[in-house]
């Protein structure tokens, strides 16, 4: 028998035992009716919002904690109050008329898990603890933005600039209003506060030494380190779960229900979120129903969940809000003791930290990229290519704009360009990363290697998946060369990627080491201009600058789906939540 | 035999100090910057790695380094792992007890099932039983564990829902959790789950346990039983195992005293690494059943460059081999006297 039919003979025992499977199927009794268990790849960052900057964390965060305001069901463009009784509108005369200044009456009876009252001063103490923690390449940009007028609280030498008079004079509490005054008027700036303005308890957060919130300890608590912070493993909201445990030996969250919660409490009384690594794995735990939804799923393992019996896939849901995945490259990365530089040099095994400075490496690399293979292969044609920066569906979004696609010959050319043509003659060896357990983005990252290494033998590709949350961390630390990942919109509005992509304060850029001063003014002018025509075009020419510059390039806008249990009720989707939203699930 | 043991025993702290010397040359390859993690302990301390660097003199003389750190080591300090988000003495303790349940109910079957079968292929040579165990033999060992892993989740999970991965059953897990329902005493659940008298907890933890315990006996056994019978084969061909049949004495009795017994030195040593490579985490399996074992984060570590994390780890498992071969020694003389008289 030759090896190959050995190794099919597990294969057919497997097949003839799966063909005697029992009838569980459909008909199947709920498991665990009160506890929700979702399985996915990748661990979590933080649980604090004010540093977490990532898909999974929030999906944990905003169901622990509660914004001003928040999406009305699946819609992206109105709002319900939260946190606020109200939604600020010109028309109830909480949103002053020349657009600048929002007051937010704040709900009263809400507690914290703990059992504290939420107050006016809490909601400000944590806006304003927001807008001072900016860390690199975090989320506090959204608000310092629009109410600032800042996009980072750090000058070129990293001196804090942020003043403590503007933060009070920005963000106050007025009686039981808090009451919000912006730079500028900016339109999305309550698709921002739906997100972005999770209130946290100012006497717990100082109890466990974070910033008291006065102007004298503010540099202390300006960019910090992740763990350093109050919230990082540790929650206390007013939402509808509470945290019971971070397990990190199990490799869990433990959500419980908040029996205390001013809106009727959660009909799921558990949640467990786990991390299991082996998608064969997750598969079999949700079709034996001792998981709820996979929340890791890829496309390319959809075809074993199709037809399963009690698996319901949910598939093309509206999307329109992410880029997933792009390719971003370091322009000055972190080479010391970094094996993903190899020798530092640019002598065949290795490269230099600024190799990719030269955007002739960086056009090499985007017209090496097989798009059709990764769209098909990868998503199952349930996608479609990437125009630029700004998703499809998406005000800004050019159909005409030019966009790189598979030309072996003129990735080639672009290499012979590069560095005066050392790239060419010498040869380089870099790794390509990717979050580990993301099968997709494996594939992309292996697709690379094989197109760039048939262009010359010279040039060596490794690829290596890390943990989310230490692929994250490296990410921080500019020491990964070129790696995929994606964005999720924190709010419908082309700024938000062109911030993220191309601004040299923004979170890609910022870790990139990319700036580009013209590409600066115009990504901040077209959030600023009013006339919707001229702001279409500055977002145009945008394209055009990302296509030119290739700080980055964008691969494919793909088509959402979900994968859960045909006994879960009362899921829904909006395209904005970072995860699932467990308040309205129930099972059975 | 006192003396045999306490010479080891004597050996043991040079070993040690050979090994530390070892790791921490390795270490001596990365930056400063990586290096200052090993002196971390609360995750506080990463905003101030210019200062740990100072502060422990990791741009000083190499040797001075090296007592620092070893001051550090002896103490049990080895530093933050970024990986499990705490400090790594705490992820070994956290991570290890899994790995070593599973190594406790995987040794026994496969030391009991390899020498028995082992030595009855030996002894019934060219018999069915010997056919059957070098089928065996090559079955365990002609698939990847990977596949057997996968092939047996599939079979006794996917399709018959009986043995399920990870460690407890989310009930179990829950109430494992709970300091008010369940007390820890040595982090081993099922010992733990006795001693709280929850056998169902017990029960739970080893149906989670079947499938890791089956795949690696599967894979391992065939090792073990190879090396016996071939092992038992050479034995019985000696001049002193005829001279015992010669005698008159009963066969059993010329297998199970004279021949095995000898045949059993091989047997040790591989028994031994097989023992301490089990402690040391089987990462495939883990994975696969989603088992949270040493294992599976010490490979993780790695592959994300975690160098306090992999540093721990490779001094821990150092510190197994050496005990492991510590036991093979003292069960090498144990077995045969002349060991211990060399």
């Amino acid at each position: 028998m030759t090896k190959t039919r050995w190794f099919m003979l597990p294969v057919l025992v497997a097949a003839l035992a799966l063909a005697f499977q029992p009838g569980l199927a459909s008909g199947q009794a709920v498991k665990n009716p009160d506890t929700f268990v979702a399985v996915s790849f990748g661990d979590w960052d933080s649980l604090d919002w004010a540093w977490a900057y990532d898909t999974a964390s929030f999906g944990v965060i905003f169901n622990i904690y509660e914004p001003l305001i928040f999406f009305e069901g699946g819609r992206m463009d109105r709002f319900t109050p939260m946190l606020a009784t109200a939604v600020p509108t010109i028309q109830n005369g909480l949103l002053s008329k020349d657009g600048k200044t929002y007051t937010f009456p704040i709900r009263q009876g809400v507690r914290f898990h703990d059992g504290t009252p939420m107050t006016a001063e809490d909601v400000v103490y944590s806006l304003r603890r927001f807008l001072l923690t900016d860390r690199s390449g975090g989320p506090s940009s959204l608000l310092l933005e629009p109410i600032l007028g800042l996009t980072s609280t750090r000058d070129d030498k990293g001196n804090l600039i942020l003043k403590y008079a503007d933060l009070t004079r920005a963000i106050r509490a007025q009686g039981n209003n808090v009451i919000i005054t912006l730079k500028e008027p900016f339109g999305p700036f309550l698709s921002i506060l739906a997100q972005w303005s999770y209130v946290i308890p100012k006497k717990t957060a100082i109890a466990r030494g974070d910033w008291d919130g006065t102007a004298a300890t503010m540099r202390k608590y300006n960019n910090p380190k992740k763990e350093s912070m109050a919230f990082f493993e540790f929650a206390n909201g007013t939402g509808p779960f509470k945290l019971e445990r971070w397990d990190r030996a199990g490799r869990q969250i433990i959500l419980v229900r908040n029996d205390n919660y001013w809106r009727t409490p959660a009909r799921l009384r558990r949640v467990v979120i786990r991390q299991v690594d082996e998608p064969a794995t997750r598969i079999l735990m949700l079709k034996a129903g001792d998981a709820d939804a996979d929340l890791g799923v890829t496309r390319r393992e959809l075809p074993q969940y199709e037809g399963a019996p009690g698996i319901r896939i949910i598939d093309d849901l509206p999307t329109g809000t992410s880029t997933n995945p792009a390719v971003f490259f370091t322009f000055n990365i972190d080479c010391a003791g970094n094996p993903d530089c190899g020798s530092g040099r640019l002598d065949g095994a290795g490269i230099p930290p600024n190799f990719f400075s030269d955007v002739n490496v960086r056009r090499g690399f985007a017209y090496a990229f097989d798009y059709n293979t990764f769209l098909q292969d990868g998503f199952r044609g349930k996608a479609t290519l990437a125009k630029g920066v700004i998703p499809r569906g998406m005000f800004g979004f050019n159909e005409k704009q030019e966009y790189f696609t598979f030309d072996r010959a003129r990735a080639a050319a672009n290499f012979r360009e590069a560095w005066g043509g050392q790239v060419w003659e010498r040869g380089f060896k870099v790794t390509v990363l990717y979050n580990a357990g993301n099968v997709v983005r494996e594939l992309g990252a292996r697709i690379l290697k094989d197109n760039i290494e048939a262009i010359n033998p010279k040039f060596k590709i490794d690829i290596r998946g890390i943990t989310w949350s230490s692929y994250l961390a490296a990410m921080d630390a500019s020491k990964l060369p070129v790696f995929f990942i994606g964005w999720l919109a924190d709010y419908p509005d082309p700024h938000n990627f062109t911030f993220h992509f191309m601004h040299s304060d923004g979170t890609f850029p910022h870790v990139q080491k990319f700036k580009n001063e013209e590409v600066d003014r115009l990504v901040t002018a077209a959030a600023r201009e009013t006339d919707r025509a001229k702001r279409e075009q500055m977002y145009f020419e945008l394209n055009r600058k990302y296509f030119e510059l290739v700080p980055s390039f964008a691969t494919v806008n793909a088509i959402a789906f979900r994968v859960q249990r045909s006994w879960v009720r009362g899921w829904y989707w909006n395209p904005m939540f970072p995860g699932t939203y467990y308040y309205t699930i129930s099972k059975g | 035999m006192t003396v045999f043991i306490a010479r080891r025993l004597l050996l043991l702290p040079l070993v040690g100090i050979g090994v530390t010397l070892l790791i921490f040359s390795l270490l001596q390859l990365l930056s400063p910057q990586q290096r200052a993690a090993l002196y971390v302990t609360d995750p506080r301390q990463l905003q101030a790695i210019d200062a740990i660097i100072r502060e422990h003199g990791l741009d000083r003389p190499v040797y001075i380094q090296y007592v620092q750190w070893l001051g550090r080591v002896l103490q049990g300090d080895l530093g933050w792992s970024e990986t499990a988000k705490m400090p790594v003495a705490r992820a070994i303790a956290t991570f290890f007890p899994a790995t070593l349940e599973l190594t406790l109910y995987t040794f026994l079957p496969i030391i009991a099932l390899g020498i028995w079968l082992g030595t009855k292929s030996a002894v019934h040579r060219d018999q069915v039983i010997d056919h059957f165990s070098r089928l065996f033999a090559i079955g365990g060992q002609s698939f990847p564990t990977f596949v057997w892993g996968l092939l047996l989740l599939m079979v006794f999970y996917g399709a018959w829902r009986l043995f399920p991965p990870g460690r407890l059953s989310l009930e179990a897990n829950l109430v494992v959790l709970d300091p008010t329902q369940f007390r820890t005493y040595t982090h081993l659940v099922t010992v733990d789950a006795l001693l709280n008298g929850k056998l169902w907890i017990f029960l739970d933890a080893l149906r989670h346990l079947a499938l890791p315990v089956i795949t690696l006996s599967l894979v391992q056994t065939a090792t073990l039983v190879r090396v016996t019978r071939s092992s038992m084969l050479e034995t019985l061909r000696q001049d002193y195992v005829r001279t015992a049949r010669a005698k008159g004495l009963e066969e059993p009795r010329v297998i199970n005293k004279h021949a095995r017994k000898n045949a059993l030195i091989p047997v040790i040593t591989l028994s031994a690494l097989l023992f301490v490579g089990l402690l040391n985490g089987v990462v495939i399996t883990e994975t696969i059943y989603n088992y949270p074992g040493i294992g599976r984060w010490g490979a993780n570590a790695a592959i994300q460059l975690d160098a306090p994390a992999v540093a721990g780890f490779a001094l821990f498992s150092a510190l197994l081999l050496v005990f492991g071969n510590l036991a093979a020694d003292i069960l090498y003389a144990w077995i045969d006297p002349r060991i211990r008289l060399g």
